[in-house]
């Protein structure tokens, strides 16, 4: 049996290991209550002084025992112990402390605790400057809250939507009926509660209701909970995150308690919940004192002690002082006196404590020793002593001796502050209330009511009460029931509890700045001192000094040090702790893993990848993808052996010699149906579509208001008052959003409809100078000739046997034909031109090569070409521009604002490199004066820039100021590499520049 | 994360369906060459960025495609109405 | 008309793939002795009409009854028939899925109707996947899947049925109920890879197969 375990408590035995050394507990036991249980003081080792640490609490108040749970790539780091359920085989070793806990390296600078102030790191790593990355390093090192792991997660993780009616956050007494009260109703109710059993602080209480001991009137009312079909319970379930609109989300450990390799199926579930109203029923922290070295391990709180005596069977001590400046502490002295170890004594800040308990602890023959303070524990890794003296009524002054009492345990409190933090993400302020001597939740925006000690109702009845009128309401609000109780209130006999003392700083012999450190927030070393010298240092705002001294950085939120640094800081102030105010609280309340966030959302469904019909035919012909938006399009086409150099030059000769084709699936496509069609697009094109006859395309630019290109295409006139726009690939939604906000916003008389046929059609662009000779292979009944069916033309027809609708519009400068089927059949037409095609060896090829091809032909590819900065004259398209349009299109008179008619905008050109095989990189800038000495002037930058096997040197597209007025210079490209290569500005149609060869016959 | 009533679907929606359409109730100039480059600008770039109540257009992205309005709090988040393009606001800010 | 057997489903390469419970999908371990909690069946091939015009103009709406037997619905509704049902997406704005052919229905349609109107024929667009099951499989696959609340949607009836254009996963789906118990998915062609991809694995913890 472990030295700590109560002989009452037992249970399965549990092996486990703890920085390398192995231990026993007991089913049901966190990890610190079986390190406890097995007399482990050290846990881990502070952040800034390396001062060794013990457990201090027993829940997600916990500053110290933050551990790092197994190893390699199931670690976790940064968890509590105290919210670590033991499993059998648990691994776990402490954060800190470097070469061990018990022997720390930088605990020898910790040493020279006072040459480290606040704002240590400013103030003494910032010169010279340049050094900051080497300090930084060695910081970061020394300091450290566990280590990621470097491997990929094994685990699988989980998102759920949820929607209820009432929302319960927290199961200790008041959530467990409000729950009840609220699932009587009918309401859709979700309750969740942070630890493995509900029941709240009724677990660890010693309380009878409604005459049973209290965990067994908790396990009926959860019975009577799990027996609603309304009712979702959720344990291991932290809610950590209060959004707008009654949005939670709510973290759910469901394999964590297993074992990281036992464990099967989803390890933690976010459960991402909209609620129509919510009841937080989150409990309160007891709080610390603030004395001298009140961090050496065997400080702790009292109600922690007790939790671990009468919930874990484990007495984490021998010799108990309890020192305390309310009444609810004096529990722990009874419980404790249960186990059969010795208490010292009960010091109380109170000049005379009298309440109920107070009289019961003293008629066990418990000493209490009022008026007195502990000002100062002793002992090096483990409490030793403590040293005690009386202490004037307002707790400012110590007024007598000091005496010293053995003890190895002190057990603290100093009061209860409710946990706001949830109430506090909804933007609500919390505010300072004296009579409780803590902050309650403020008034906020949310549907949204605290109950409980939250709410700042310590006693039992009380928070019974508060919780089931709050469930009552709730539900009410919802439509459920009519707001009043149902059930009996449950019989609880409480003690008449006296007024606390609101103590938040223990007087010391010696002056705060001269005292031992009395520590505030004990994972970030933050002691009452520092918070005087933040103050004066000139520091006042309490959000400005929570951020030059840490105060509440650490990983539990200062959920323990806030409320005694704020008062300390007010102090200090010589203000109120209202005026003062309190930080703001933020999600997450507790540590959430990336893996819960993620969900599903991960490896092959971290995107959607968006496939046209003839994906899988490309994947099985062994292309290479490019991702364009969500689509995968081929990129290029490798053939045994070859690169893609390779590959892209074979399939643009190919195109330019015979025939090659493409899929063109992806481009957006829009109907457009109305009487009002032709004049709705012309007004959004910068071209006219009035005169455009069924049967024809055009090709047109859009602008945004501002002037600048944000997309361009074909639009086809397929009957009266109906066309077919095709957008580019990546803008299709954002062009559909566009053409309906015009419509249904600015022009809702002009009558016209659009619908996304974006998917329904697939595309196999033919093009070369063969294609029509394959096309005629497989299409028998449209004339093909260029008399019948010319460029810019589109038909419908059969094409393999399939009705099709063809256009002749090309992107490549060649003979083109871009057959349209509904999908379904896309894969079937592909394959039936590639067999169409085999005589001419027409050649599948990807987005690379009809880049090159398009870019030797100077088209633009908007978003490349382009960046939302340049109108069509920057472009050299003024002649797609219909400047005698009625109606002024969209854009059109940004065009004449002074900017956009400004000289020396950057304009659209080629770029012929006077080394013909040097490739100059895209994005590369362009100067004037290569001599020049850094910084350069950049007179623009490089678009689009391939090698042209076809012409046999490289071609580049540039944006260059003046650049149309500048043909036949000579600029520069410095590379990041220190080469400069020379180019000469062109024009930028490369290839054909009379447009004859898409006329071939 | 908001919940928004789309007035068409007659539901409370997810924010997630959404997307944000930019100010509400700004009508385009009906002859903009009229304008000098102040007023064009006026139109094109400057908005209220109101604090408290702001009208602003929502598009139904992933519902029923509509674009319409919500009077929003932006200094609280709480919408306090939809209504339907062309339509009215029925709530308006002191100086809006 | 065109030959089915030139077509292929949007799911066709998943018909057969099942995730086994509790473990990665797997096209061989598909048999019929497994138990799958969850089953994602891929309608045959059908009509998708998008349907767009005045639903106060009488005429046009008598041309819907009169030539599907259907009323046009006015809000988040469906309508169903014997060949046809009809989808509301929008306050102008409806889906036709029917046994028609499409380019019969559309030319039916549109002899029936004047005025401001649109269709377009969208078959190859879509596909219809039904997703039927064990209802706890069924809840938690939708809620992996949709940030919208089913939970209203009393089970259809009388030809009649709820639906709701939402997202799924990072895509869209039009969902909707059948009186069965089941929900179908009417899902863009595009995105389908990625929605078989996701349910497989959203069904993992209850198995599930798809069919075509």
């Amino acid at each position: 049996m472990s030295q700590n375990r109560l002989a009452s408590h037992t249970g399965a035995v549990i092996d486990f290991t703890f920085n390398g050394k192995s231990y026993q507990g007991i089913a049901g036991d966190t990890l610190a209550s079986a390190l406890l249980a097995n007399g482990v003081d050290v846990v881990g080792r502070s952040f800034k002084y390396s001062r060794p640490r013990g457990i201090f609490g027993h829940g997600a108040e916990e500053p110290n025992a933050i551990i790092q749970l197994g190893s390699g790539a199931s670690t976790v780091p940064n968890l509590k112990a105290t919210q670590v359920e033991l499993y059998q085989g648990l691994e776990a070793s402490s954060v800190n402390g470097w070469p061990s806990v018990n022997f720390d390296v930088m605990a020898i600078v910790g040493a020279f605790g006072r040459l480290m102030p606040p704002g240590f790191y400013y103030k003494t790593f910032m010169y010279p400057k340049k050094l900051w990355m080497t300090y930084e390093h060695f910081i970061r090192k020394a300091a450290g809250l566990g280590t990621a792991p470097v491997e990929a997660d094994p685990d699988t993780y989980d998102k759920l939507n949820q929607h209820c009616d009432v929302l319960v956050v927290g199961a200790g007494p008041a959530g467990l009926v409000a729950a009840r009260e609220a699932a009587r109703t009918g309401a859709r109710v979700i309750i969740a509660d942070e630890q493995s059993e509900f029941g709240g602080s009724l677990l660890a209480s010693q309380q009878t209701m409604d005459g049973v001991m209290a965990p067994r009137w908790v396990a009926s009312l959860v019975a009577e909970l799990v027996a609603y079909k309304n009712v979702q319970l959720l344990p291991r379930s932290t809610v950590f995150g209060y959004y707008d609109h009654n949005f939670l989300t709510i973290l759910e450990r469901r394999t964590d308690h297993l074992g990281l390799s036992s464990a099967q199926g989803t390890r933690q579930r976010l459960h991402r919940v909209r609620a129509v109203q919510v009841v937080l029923a989150t409990g309160a922290f007891e709080r610390p004192l603030v004395f001298a070295h009140n961090d050496i391990p065997g400080v702790m709180l009292a109600s922690s002690v007790s939790t671990y005596i009468n919930r874990y069977g484990v007495a984490p001590g021998k010799k108990l002082l309890l020192f305390t400046t309310n009444d609810s502490a004096y529990q722990t002295a009874l419980d404790w006196q249960q186990t059969g170890r010795q208490i010292i004594a009960v010091v109380d800040t109170r000049s005379n404590p009298s309440g109920d308990i107070v009289a019961a602890v003293k008629l066990r023959g418990i000493e209490v020793i009022g008026g007195h303070g502990l000002i100062e524990a002793q002992g090096n890794k483990r409490v030793k002593r403590a040293l005690i003296a009386p202490i004037n009524a307002s707790g400012t002054q110590v007024t007598g001796p000091v005496r010293r009492l053995n003890c190895d345990l002190i057990a603290c409190s100093g009061g209860w502050s409710p946990a706001v933090h949830l109430s506090s993400h909804t933007g609500a302020k919390p505010v300072w209330d004296e009579s409780i001597v803590g902050f309650r939740p403020g008034e906020s925006k949310q549907q949204e009511r605290s109950a409980g000690a939250c709410r700042g109702t310590f006693d039992l009845t009380g928070c019974l009460a508060e919780g089931a009128s709050a469930g009552a309401v709730a539900a009410s609000l919802c439509g459920h029931g009519d707001g009043s109780v149902q059930f009996p209130a449950c019989a609880v006999e409480d003690y008449i509890e006296q007024p606390q003392q609101a103590l938040f700083l223990v007087p010391h012999t010696s002056a705060t700045s001269r005292a031992p450190s009395q520590f505030v927030d004990f994972q970030l070393d933050v002691s009452a001192g520092g918070i005087e010298l933040a103050v004066r240092e000139g520091f006042e705002s309490v959000e400005h000094v929570k951020r030059y001294t840490a105060l509440g950085f650490g990983t539990d939120q200062g959920k323990l040090g806030n409320i005694n640094g704020m008062a300390i800081l007010a102090n200090a102030l010589d203000q109120t702790i209202a005026e003062t105010g309190t930080t703001i609280f933020r999600p997450s309340y507790t540590p959430t893993t990336f893996g819960a966030i993620a969900g599903r959302d991960v490896k092959a469904l971290f995107d959607p990848e968006r496939y046209t019909a003839m994906h899988r035919w490309h994947v099985e012909h062994g292309a290479e993808f490019e991702n364009v938006g969500q689509w995968k399009r081929p990129w290029y086409f490798p053939q045994q052996g070859e690169t893609m150099n390779d590959a892209v030059n074979r399939e643009c000769l190919a195109v330019r010699n015979s025939v090659g084709m493409l899929d063109a699936s992806t481009l957006g496509k829009i109907d457009i149906q109305g009487p009002d069609a032709a004049e709705f697009i012309t007004r959004i094109y910068t071209n006219s579509y009035l005169k455009l006859a069924p049967g024809k395309c055009r090709y047109g630019v859009m602008l945004k208001e501002d002037g600048m290109i944000f997309d361009d295409g074909v639009c086809a006139c397929l009957g009266d008052n109906h066309y077919l726009m095709f957008t580019t690939t990546g803008g299709a939604a954002g062009v559909l959003a566009w053409l309906e906000i015009w419509q249904q916003t600015e022009w809702p008389e002009l009558q016209v409809y659009f619908t996304s046929v974006t998917d329904h059609w697939a595309t196999a662009t033919v093009t070369g100078p063969n294609a029509r000779r394959v096309i005629a292979k497989v299409c028998q009944d449209i004339d093909l000739s260029n008399e019948a069916f010319s460029f810019m033309d589109w038909r419908d027809g059969t094409v393999a046997g399939v009705k099709a609708r063809v256009f002749r519009i090309s992107f490549t400068g060649e003979l083109s034909y871009e057959v349209n089927v509904p999908a379904h059949y896309g894969r079937h037409i592909w394959q039936a031109l590639i067999e169409a095609g085999e005589e001419f060896s027409m050649t599948p090829y990807g987005t690379e090569t009809m880049h090159v091809l398009r870019a030797e032909k100077g088209f633009i590819i908007v978003g490349q070409d382009t960046d939302g900065s340049m109108t069509p004259a920057d472009m050299n398209m003024d002649w797609v521009v219909g400047n005698k349009k009625t109606f002024s299109f969209i854009g059109k008179r940004s065009l004449q604002r002074s900017d956009t008619l400004r000289e020396n905008r950057k304009q659209f050109v080629g770029l012929k490199t006077v080394d013909g095989q040097a490739v100059l990189p895209e994005g590369a800038q362009v100067v004037f004066d290569a001599k020049q000495k850094i910084p350069m002037s950049m007179q623009g930058h490089v678009t689009s820039s391939y090698y042209s096997a076809y012409l046999g040197h490289s071609i580049a597209l540039a944006v260059v100021k003046g650049g149309l007025g500048r043909m036949g210079q000579v600029v520069h490209c410095p590379l990041a590499d220190g080469r400069i290569i020379a180019a000469e500005i062109v024009s930028s149609v490369f290839y054909d520049p009379k447009g004859e060869r898409h006329h071939v016959e | 994360m908001l919940l928004i009533h789309c007035p068409h679907c007659q539901e409370n929606r997810d924010e997630e369906e959404f997307s944000y359409g930019g100010e509400a109730h700004i009508v385009r100039p009906l002859e903009p060459e009229a304008l000098n480059d102040q007023a064009w600008a006026d139109y094109l770039f400057f908005r209220t960025n109101s604090r408290g109540i702001h009208h602003e257009m929502w598009y139904h992205a992933m519902g029923c495609r509509r674009y319409f309005n919500a009077t929003r709090n932006t200094l609280t988040y709480e919408i306090l109405e939809t209504y339907k393009t062309g339509t009215q606001p029925t709530i308006v800010g002191a100086s809006a | 008309m065109s030959n089915n057997s030139q077509q292929e489903l949007p799911l066709n390469y998943f018909h057969r793939v099942s995730s086994h419970r509790g473990q990665a999908p797997n096209a061989e371990i598909f048999n019929g002795e497994v138990e799958y909690a969850l089953v994602v069946k891929e309608s045959p091939a059908c009509a998708f009409l998008s349907l767009r015009g005045d639903p106060n103009d009488a005429g046009f709406c008598a041309a819907v009854i009169d030539i599907l037997e259907l009323n046009l619905s006015t809000r988040g509704n469906y309508h169903c028939s014997s060949q046809s049902r009809i989808y509301w997406l929008g306050p102008d704005e409806w889906l036709l899925v029917s046994e028609i052919d499409a380019s019969v229905l559309e030319a039916r349609l549109r002899e029936a109707m004047s005025g401001h109107i649109s269709i377009v024929d969208v078959s190859g667009g879509q596909t219809m996947v039904n997703l039927r099951g064990a209802p706890m499989a069924i809840d938690s696959v939708l809620k992996k899947s949709c940030i919208y609340d089913f939970a209203g949607w009393s089970n259809a009836g009388s030809g009649k049925g709820r639906c709701a254009q939402t997202t799924f996963a990072k895509a869209s789906a039009l969902v909707s109920n059948r009186t069965d118990g089941s929900f179908d998915l009417i899902i863009r062609r595009s995105f389908a890879d990625y929605i078989a991809l996701w349910m497989l694995d959203a069904g993992r913890e209850f198995g599930l197969r798809i069919e075509g």
